[in-house]
């Protein structure tokens, strides 16, 4: 078991869930995005996110549409679709039930642990 | 000083530095080959550009304006490399795309033992690679075959280096049973959909056409995995031509003779050179000509056996250097060959003729009866030569050099039989010419009546063939009469006869020369040989 590996597949589903929630309010352009992500140290490079934006878009989750910038060649601004909105509305209750699961364990084993001390004593 | 280029990335132009800008395409490549020629791939590409061009833009809005090295570094660092992809997106990512990739072979850089060509093997046809390093461990002691094998996947495979690559190496396979059921997969496919009713939101008459459309669709696929069963089978055919072919070959410039002659092979390279070769080239010639043919032929066998294995295997190669040097190698065997050839021929540059002749006087008087000796190589082993008028035997180990020589019959301008004896040959100089004369070394003898003559002339010991040739010319005086005995025909060459009477019909018969020429006449039958009393030897020299 490589200890990168799993938390590598554990950051994945995760960041999926930020990717859509960063999107969730106004259109939003892959800069954007990016920097949102580095300050809550979700991604290292940005590299990993092209191939994932371009794969929930492709899966109809997002869309995007150019945007004339100010400074430079346009821009593509992602937004959610509807259908990445129910999405995300059943992400946010999954990551919700997740945090609780993992709190009940560890509340569990932390009365257990507790329990069994009072009884070696 | 450092020089320039202007670059376009995503439209907007840059200037960069030299090596800033090598390690920029080198880094664009590696994506390209990450995310693969896809139209998704080259989405993924395309956006990941925009984001360089942008941070590219922000970094030029201070002093400098050029692109510099650190700049590309710490782009690459932010964007990160193919690896980093790895690292974060874990292996299992990686794995759901493999049902979608085609299986090609490379070389395994994770197991190895030497450089991963058996690993590489056993994972391309699903097996343990311990059963691969047995195969090449006995191929190896079949002749070699498994080393030549292993050294030529080993220059021509490339290793597994991106994550990329080694999906592709553990791709789906590819075999006829494997195309079969996908194509079977994509019917039925369409017969449930279209059993329950599922088509796109149209009118019923639609519906029929939506399915055509759709069978329509699939035919590209099945076409794909016709031509990619045709590529297998060409593949499979290449291979074998440039393997035999190249065992072959070597087998004849090594051994002498090619052991493949008895297989039931394609192609068959036969060139009887070896030994012979050395019969008529100096022996640094021929050395020198092998060393060329073998380029020149196996070059182009090597390749045969590389296009081979890519149409069987699909596995990718860029390494131009080796075609380079390959093409480059075959380019100098062919110059080479013609040099040597034209050293080779230089050696017949001169040509020298030596002429002898004697009368000869046979006892009892007017006739002479004409006989061949008999073959004293006649058992010995022939070797395959194709030189004019020439052998080659195989005497005590020993490779012996026959001339075939010819005998000319004339009228003679006096009252006595004359054997006119003529050598030639060829040679560098006229002086080599002359030397090649001298160790022509041949024999006839007159005994009472008998002229007997050898049926050959030998080239001489150390000698090379140089187009040595032996022709005599027997005249007759008017009113004499000559027999030919059978066996004659062997060396007699076109005789003029009153009759036009071919030389293989001329002997057995005797011929008087008469004022018009030579002519058939029943003439008293040959004297037996223990009539023969006393032997003279006669050599001309």
């Amino acid at each position: 078991m490589n200890i990168e590996n799993s938390k590598a597949q554990m950051r994945k589903g995760i960041l999926e869930y930020c990717i859509l929630r960063v999107l969730s309010g106004k259109p939003r352009y892959a800069s954007d995005i990016i920097a949102e992500l580095k300050e809550a140290r979700m991604i290292v490079v940005e590299g990993t996110l092209y191939p994932l934006l371009n794969r929930l878009k492709n899966d109809g989750l997002l869309g995007y549409r150019w945007e004339e910038s100010s400074q430079g060649p346009p821009r593509k601004y992602y937004e959610l679709t509807p259908e990445g909105r129910t999405f995300l509305g059943e992400l946010e209750m999954s990551w919700l039930e997740l945090v609780e699961a993992v709190a009940r364990i560890k509340s569990h084993q932390e009365t257990t642990t507790e329990a069994e001390k009072t009884e070696n004593n | 000083m450092k020089k320039t280029f202007t670059i376009n990335i995503s439209g907007t132009l840059f200037h960069i530095e030299e090596d800033a800008y090598e390690k920029l395409q080198g880094y664009l490549i590696k994506l390209k080959s990450h995310f693969g020629n896809t139209q998704e791939g080259r989405e993924i590409v395309a956006d990941i550009e925009m984001r360089i061009a942008e941070l590219f833009t922000e970094k030029g809005k201070g002093e400098n304006k050029v692109i510099i090295n650190e700049w590309v570094d710490e782009v690459i660092s932010t964007m990160g490399t193919p690896e980093d992809f790895k690292a974060q997106e874990g292996e299992e990512v990686g794995a759901s795309f493999t049902a979608k990739r085609k299986r090609r072979l490379y070389r395994n850089g994770d197991n190895r033992v030497f450089a991963g060509v058996c690993s590489g093997l056993a994972v391309y046809f699903k097996i343990d690679p311990l059963v691969m390093r047995i195969i090449f461990v006995v191929l190896f002691f079949a002749n070699g075959v498994g080393l030549l094998a292993y050294l030529i996947l080993w220059i021509a495979v490339p290793r597994a280096q991106t994550t990329a690559q080694r999906l592709e190496m553990r791709g789906e396979e590819v075999t006829v049973s494997n195309i079969e059921k996908s194509v079977r997969d994509d019917a039925q496919g369409d017969t449930t959909a279209a059993a329950a009713g599922i088509t796109p939101p149209a009118t019923k008459a639609s519906a029929s056409k939506v399915t055509a459309s759709g069978q329509a669709d699939r035919s590209p696929e099945v076409a794909r995995s016709l031509l990619r069963i045709i590529a297998v089978t060409v593949g499979i055919f290449l291979i074998m031509t440039g393997f035999l072919g190249l065992l072959g070959f070597i087998s004849t410039v090594i051994v002498g003779q090619t052991f493949l002659a008895d297989w039931p092979v394609m192609w068959n390279p036969d060139l009887p050179f070896h030994g012979l070769l050395n019969q008529f080239i100096t022996p640094s010639g021929a050395a020198w000509g092998v060393t060329f043919l073998a380029l020149l032929v196996g070059i182009p066998l090597l390749a045969i056996l590389y296009a081979g294995t890519k149409l069987v295997f699909r596995y990718r190669s860029n390494n131009t250097a080796i075609g380079l040097i390959m093409v480059g190698l075959w380019l100098v065997g062919l110059m080479g060959l013609v040099t040597v050839a034209a050293r080779e021929a230089g050696n017949f540059k001169s040509n020298a003729t030596l002429s002898g002749s004697e009368t000869l006087y046979p006892t009892p008087g007017k006739t002479l009866y004409l006989k061949l000796a008999e073959d004293k190589f006649d058992d010995f082993g022939e070797m395959e030569a194709d030189l004019p008028r020439c052998k080659a035997v195989l005497a005590d180990d020993k490779v012996v050099l026959l001339g075939e020589p010819r005998l000319d019959i004339e009228k003679s301008a006096t009252n006595d039989f004359v054997l006119v004896v003529k050598k030639q040959s060829r040679g560098r100089t006229q002086g080599d010419a002359n030397n090649n004369i001298q160790t022509i070394l041949y024999h006839y003898q007159l005994a009472d009546t008998v002229l007997t003559f050898d049926p050959w002339y030998l080239l001489g010991d150390q000698a090379k063939w140089r187009d040595q040739r032996l022709d005599m010319t027997l005249k007759v005086p008017e009113g004499s009469t000559v027999f030919l005995s059978d066996g004659m025909e062997e060396i007699i060459w076109d005789i003029d006869n009153v009759s036009n009477t071919w030389d293989r019909d001329m002997v057995g018969k005797s011929w008087k020369m008469q004022p018009e020429g030579l002519s058939w006449t029943d003439a008293p039958l040959p004297v037996q040989d223990t009539t023969i009393t006393e032997i003279r030897n006669d050599t001309v020299r």
